[in-house]
């Protein structure tokens, strides 16, 4: 025990030492350190973890949703020092703490203090931020989630950029939050550490002991309230329809004429324009004769026709199907290069690709012409 | 009873003593030969002084590199590889089934099919239309391997 620890607590607790007083409620402790872990998943998966990660970052996001909806509602319904209204956020108060800090004498404060509460307020902007953005960037760019069904690829696109922005901005708030925590205890002696594990602060007057397990079941009750309204209306929302990509009904003489050689590309992956030249030069088709009877033609090029990439929201459509070549090639696409520069030729050389064309030996889901990030699996080095 | 009925019938008891054979094997070797007999009649009729076909003939033309074709297809083996019961790969990276018929006995059983292949592989590899004399010594090299 600190022995500057004034010992001013009249009431004795037989439990605890009388100079610490229960500050954060086990709900709001529990919150901070599922969702640090959380946090640090997400942060993973989302910066270093190549795509096929997302699934695991996705996962994290939905958590994040469900314990920062938890902890705003907390916020006002949670003990004293959990609640947003306490928090000092005057920004007088700030100065003269950060004065304090200069002049390295900064007060214990029980509950936040100044720079902490607005640390808090940062740090729980940057994070809704984020799970905002990263909803909306699924729904648009990956058909995927509660907001596919509301969100088009371009809106998914620009979404992506403030979650990338936001993430940055996470961040650099954590990197401050970890250097306050850094020197409150270890330049300015306050345990703020352990008070977030242990839930009690040695308070500098008198402080009210939050309630000690009424608040605990109040809080989880909340906290399944929450989880349970948002699991409901998640799954709803993503049993839409999504909104940029639709199943297709494609015709068994498309697979067997075309998919005999390549891959059985999506008609989403070329305009219609391109489709029309490339079934009427099939006699010459990147170098070999392809053609096909009359009512074979008639019956592909309608398919490919009346689904082109105009009629697809999708990242594929519009960033490659929508964008036409001189060769009609989609590989020789700006965006489809740009994205595959990562992948080293002998990839596309391996027995199991053989051609920067099959798309479906890294793309699993090509046919389909989503191709979801998730869906990625690159080939492992052929066997000898 | 015909020529074409007896050779058909010791095929057929030929391929059924092989073990290695789907269930389907016999008949769709049957069909194959219906498909070489239909190439049979129209090498006679051009009158070129036709005796039979050759499977030999047909090994020379599956594995020559000819190159009168489109550049990137100089001969059959290119992409079937030059051994007739191996996988091979189109350009475009797809598994192509082996071309002998004890590995993919269902391969010559749709004249359709058949003739759409001869139709655009020999203009791509020979930059011209196969003969029935070609496509029946063809047929008949896969049919023994």
């Amino acid at each position: 025990m600190d022995a500057r620890l004034p010992l001013n607590s009249p009431q004795m607790d037989t439990e605890q030492p009388a100079q610490t007083a229960r500050v954060w409620d086990l709900p709001l402790r529990l919150f901070h350190w599922v969702m640090a872990a959380v946090v640090v998943v997400a942060g993973v998966t989302g910066f270093l973890a190549p795509e096929w990660w997302l699934g695991l970052h996705v996962i994290a996001g939905y958590a994040l949703a469900t314990l920062l909806s938890f902890r705003l509602v907390w916020g006002f319904v949670g003990t004293r020092y959990s609640r947003f209204g306490s928090f000092p956020l005057a920004l007088g108060g700030l100065y003269e703490h950060l004065r304090s800090i200069v002049r390295t004498n900064p007060k214990t404060v029980i509950g936040h203090n100044p720079a902490g509460a607005w640390m808090i307020i940062i740090l729980l902007v940057a994070l809704v931020t984020l799970v905002v953005s990263g909803l909306i960037a699924l729904g648009g760019q990956e058909n995927h989630g509660p907001l596919a069904a509301a969100t088009g690829f371009l809106a998914g696109e620009m979404a992506g950029e403030i979650h990338q922005i936001a993430a940055w901005g996470l961040a650099a708030a954590v990197a401050v939050h970890l250097l306050g925590v850094f020197a409150e205890t270890r330049i300015f002696r306050h345990p703020v550490v352990a008070a977030m594990m242990i839930g009690r602060k040695a308070p500098p007057g008198s402080a009210v002991n939050v309630p000690r397990s009424a608040h605990t079941v109040r809080g989880a009750a909340w906290f399944m309230a929450i989880a349970g309204a948002l699991l409901v209306s998640g799954i709803t929302l993503a049993g839409l329809p999504s909104s940029g990509w639709r199943a297709l009904d494609t015709p068994a003489v498309y697979v067997s004429e075309c998919g005999d050689c390549h891959a059985v590309y999506h008609p989403s992956l070329r305009t219609g324009e391109a489709w029309r030249s490339m079934m009427n030069g099939l006699e010459n088709h990147y170098g070999e004769d392809a053609s096909l009877d009359e009512q074979t033609v008639s019956i592909i090029q309608a398919y490919l026709v009346d689904n082109h990439a105009g009629t697809f929201d999708t990242e594929a459509a519009q960033r490659i199907g929508r964008v036409e070549t001189p060769s009609l090639r989609m590989t020789d696409v700006a965006y489809w290069k740009s994205r595959h520069q990562g992948i080293a030729e002998s990839v596309f050389r391996l027995n199991s690709v053989g051609s920067k064309v099959n798309c479906t030996a890294c793309h699993t889901d090509a046919a389909s012409g989503r191709f979801d990030d998730v869906k990625i699996h690159l080939p492992e080095k052929d066997k000898p | 009873m015909s020529f074409f009925a007896i050779a058909r019938l010791l095929i057929v008891a030929a391929v059924a003593g092989g073990s290695a054979w789907s269930a389907n094997g016999p008949a769709n070797a049957a069909m194959m030969q219906d498909n070489i007999e239909r190439y049979r009649v129209e090498a006679k009729a051009l009158g070129q002084g036709f005796e039979a076909f050759s499977a030999e003939r047909g090994r020379i033309l599956f594995s020559s590199s000819p190159a009168a074709g489109k550049p990137d297809t100089p001969s059959c083996t290119a992409c079937h590889t030059t051994d007739p019961a191996g996988v091979g790969q189109t350009r475009a990276g797809k598994e192509i089934a082996p071309m002998a018929l004890s590995r993919t006995p269902d391969r010559y059983i749709d004249v359709k099919k058949i003739e759409k292949w001869f139709r655009r592989n020999c203009n791509s590899v020979l930059g011209r239309e196969c003969t029935p004399l070609e496509k029946g010594d063809f047929l008949t090299f896969m049919a023994s391997q």
